[in-house]
C-alpha cells in the first residue's frame, strides 16, 4: 500500500532523510519510530507530496500522492498540532475538509463524537488544549474514511487517559482493516499496537521488521547498579563495550556478559554491588539501535 | 475549490473586521471632505471637480480589497493551514486559482460596499447643501463599476504578493507603505509616471484624480489618467505576473 523506495531530502548541508526504502503492506498497523529528529516527519511529508524529495520515490497505492484520483478518501493524515486557523470553530474547520472531498454529510457529527469533541464543536480552535487540536486533527484524517491513515506524532500533548483512548482507537482501526503508519518518538504508543516497526535514526533505516521478531533478536541488557556508573561506563565505553549511564548509580550494557563486565570492573577497582541480566523488551532495542535512552 | 475558498473567508473574522475598516474608514474620510468642501480652497460639491472628488473617495476599500487578498494567501502560512489546504488539494496551481477567483469575488463586495457608503454620504452632502446633482447618473455608475472591478484586481494581486511573500505582516505593510507613500512620492516627483503606478491606476479607474490616491483629493499632476482600459489592463497584467512568478516559485516550496 505504501512503497518507499530509495528516499532522500538534504536541506541544505544537512541530509535529513538518506537513501530510505520500505513498504507498509495493506491492513497493517506499522510504528515508524525514531528519535527526535531522525527524519520521520521529514518522510512522511514526502510521502503525502507536502516536500519534494531530493531522490527516490514515495508512493501510496502505487501512485505518488499528487497523481491519486482522490486523495483525501485514499489517505487521512494527522500532521500537526497547529494547523488550524485558530477564529475557526471545530465544526467549520470539518466543514472546509468535508469540501474538498465526497465526506457525507453526517460524518462531520459521526467524527467528532469518535474523538470525543462533540460538546467542543462549536468553539473556537485558538481556545482548544493541545490535546484537543490532535484529537481535531485525528477528526480531519478520519474525516473522508480513507483506508490508509498516516499519523505523525498524534499522542503528543494527551493526557494519559487520551493516550490510552489513542491506543484503542487505533487497535479499532486496524481491526478494520485499515493501514496505519503512525510516527512516534514514544515506544508505548505504537507497542501494543503495531504489527510492524520502521526504525529511522539520522535519517537512515536502522530497523524494519515485525515486532515480535525485532524483540527476540535483540541482545539481553545487563543492568549493574555501582557507586561510579560514569567511570565503569567510560570502562566498558573503552573496551568497546557499548554502555549507558541511566541513573547516577546505574549502568545498562548490552553487548557483554556479567562476567566480562565484573572482571573489568575489578581490575580498576570499580566496586559492582548488583548485576541483573534481563531480555531486553522493544524499548531496548529501540535505544540499542538508536544509540541511546531518550 | 471555490466553494473551499468562500467558505473559509465566510468562516474568518477576517473578512468581517476588513469590511467594516473599509467601510468606517471610507465614511470618515467621506464625512470630513463633504464638511469641508468649498472651504479651503477646495471645490464645493456644486461643482463637477469637487463633486468627483467627493464621489471617489474609495482608497481605503481598494486597500482593504488587497489586504484581504493577502490573508487569503498568506494566512495559510501563518497558521500553518497550507497542510491541510494542500493535503486536500495536491495540486497546487489549482489552489492558487481558487485564491485568485475567491480574492476577485470578495474584492467585488468590498469595491460595492465602499462605493455605496461614499456615494451615499456624497450625495446626502450636496443634498443637504440643496445642491444639484452635477455629475450624470451615467458618470457616477461608472465611477462605481471602476471602482468595484479595481478592487476585485486588487484583491488577485494580494493574492499574488501574499504567495510571494509569505510573511503575512510584511507584505501588508509594503503593501500600505507602497500605496500610501511609494506611489504618492514616485507619483509626485516624476508625474508622467504617476499614471501606470498600480494602486494610481486602480484609483483612476474609479474616477479618482491622479495624485488623490482614493482619499477625496486631488495632487497636482500634470499628466493625464490612462484610459480605463489601459488602466485595466495594466493592473490585470500585474496580478497575472505576480501570480505568475508565485506560481512558478514559492508555491512549489516544501512545506515543512
Amino acid at each position: 500500500m505504501i512503497e518507499i523506495r530509495g528516499l532522500t531530502k538534504r536541506f541544505g548541508s544537512v541530509l535529513a532523510v538518506d537513501d530510505l526504502t520500505f513498504d507498509v503492506d495493506a491492513g497493517q498497523v506499522v510504528g515508524f519510530l525514531g528519535p527526535n529528529g531522525a527524519g520521520k516527519t521529514t518522510t512522511l511529508r514526502m510521502l503525502l507530496g507536502l516536500v519534494t524529495p531530493t531522490a527516490g520515490t514515495a508512493l501510496v497505492a502505487g501512485r505518488r500522492y499528487v497523481d491519486l484520483p482522490d486523495p483525501t478518501g485514499t489517505v487521512g493524515a494527522a500532521l500537526e498540532a497547529a494547523s488550524f486557523y485558530p477564529g475557526r470553530t471545530a465544526r467549520d474547520h470539518l466543514r472546509i475538509q468535508a469540501l474538498a472531498g465526497r465526506a457525507r454529510r453526517d460524518r462531520i457529527d459521526e467524527v467528532l463524537d469518535l474523538v470525543d469533541l462533540t460538546r467542543a464543536a462549536d468553539r473556537r480552535v485558538g481556545g482548544f488544549s493541545l490535546g484537543m487540536r490532535q484529537r481535531l486533527g485525528l477528526a480531519t484524517a478520519l474525516l473522508h474514511d480513507p483506508q490508509v491513515l498516516i499519523l505523525d506524532e498524534p499522542a503528543n500533548g494527551l493526557d494519559p487517559e487520551g493516550v490510552r483512548w489513542l491506543r484503542e482507537l487505533l487497535r479499532g482501526l486496524a481491526d478494520e482493516g485499515r493501514t496505519v503508519l503512525i510516527s512516534s518518538h514514544i515506544l508505548a504508543e505504537v507497542a501494543q499496537t503495531a504489527d510492524n516497526v520502521v526504525i529511522l535514526d539520522h535519517g537512515r533505516l536502522v530497523a524494519e521488521s515485525p515486532l515480535s521478531e525485532l524483540v527476540a533478536g535483540a541482545r539481553p541488557v545487563v543492568r549493574i547498579r555501582t557507586s561510579r556508573a560514569e567511570d565503569l561506563s567510560a570502562l566498558l565505553t573503552t573496551a568497546g563495550i557499548p554502555a549507558t549511564v541511566v541513573a547516577p548509580d546505574r549502568v545498562e550494557v548490552s553487548d557483554a556478559t556479567p562476567e566480562r563486565i565484573g572482571t573489568l570492573a575489578a581490575e580498576h577497582r570499580i566496586p559492582i554491588f548488583e548485576t541483573s541480566t534481563e531480555t531486553a523488551n522493544l524499548e531496548d532495542v529501540f535505544f540499542q539501535l538508536t544509540g541511546g535512552a531518550q | 475549490m471555490i466553494r473551499i475558498e468562500l467558505l473559509k473567508l465566510r468562516t474568518m473574522r477576517t473578512t468581517y473586521g476588513l469590511l467594516g475598516i473599509a467601510a468606517v474608514l471610507t465614511a470618515l474620510d467621506a464625512v470630513l471632505r463633504g464638511s469641508r468642501a468649498g472651504v479651503n480652497k477646495r471645490p464645493p460639491l456644486d461643482s463637477a471637480t469637487g463633486l468627483t472628488q467627493q464621489l471617489t473617495i474609495t482608497g481605503f476599500g481598494l486597500l482593504m480589497a488587497a489586504v484581504l487578498g493577502v490573508i487569503v494567501a498568506s494566512g495559510e502560512f501563518r497558521h500553518a493551514t497550507a497542510t491541510y489546504t494542500y493535503l486536500a488539494t495536491p495540486h497546487r496551481e489549482r489552489v492558487l486559482l481558487a485564491k485568485s477567483v475567491t480574492a476577485a469575488l470578495a474584492g467585488l463586495v468590498f469595491g460595492a460596499v465602499t462605493v455605496g457608503v461614499t456615494i451615499t454620504v456624497g450625495l446626502a452632502f450636496v443634498a443637504g447643501h440643496g445642491y444639484p446633482v452635477v455629475l450624470g447618473a451615467g458618470t457616477i455608475a461608472r465611477y462605481a463599476v471602476g471602482t468595484t472591478i479595481g478592487a476585485a484586481v486588487l484583491g488577485v494581486v494580494g493574492v499574488g504578493v501574499g504567495s510571494l511573500v509569505r510573511s503575512q505582516l510584511a507584505t501588508v505593510l509594503g503593501m500600505l507603505v507602497w500605496s500610501f507613500f511609494v506611489e504618492a512620492i514616485l507619483g509626485g516627483f516624476f508625474n508622467w509616471i504617476g499614471p501606470y503606478l498600480p494602486f494610481t491606476a486602480t484609483t483612476t479607474l474609479g474616477g479618482s484624480p491622479l495624485g488623490g490616491g482614493g482619499f477625496g483629493f486631488a495632487g497636482d499632476s500634470t499628466a493625464g489618467t490612462l484610459p480605463f482600459a489601459a488602466a485595466l489592463a495594466l493592473v490585470a497584467g500585474v496580478a497575472l505576473v505576480v501570480n505568475a512568478v508565485s506560481a512558478r516559485t514559492t508555491v512549489r516550496a516544501d512545506i515543512s
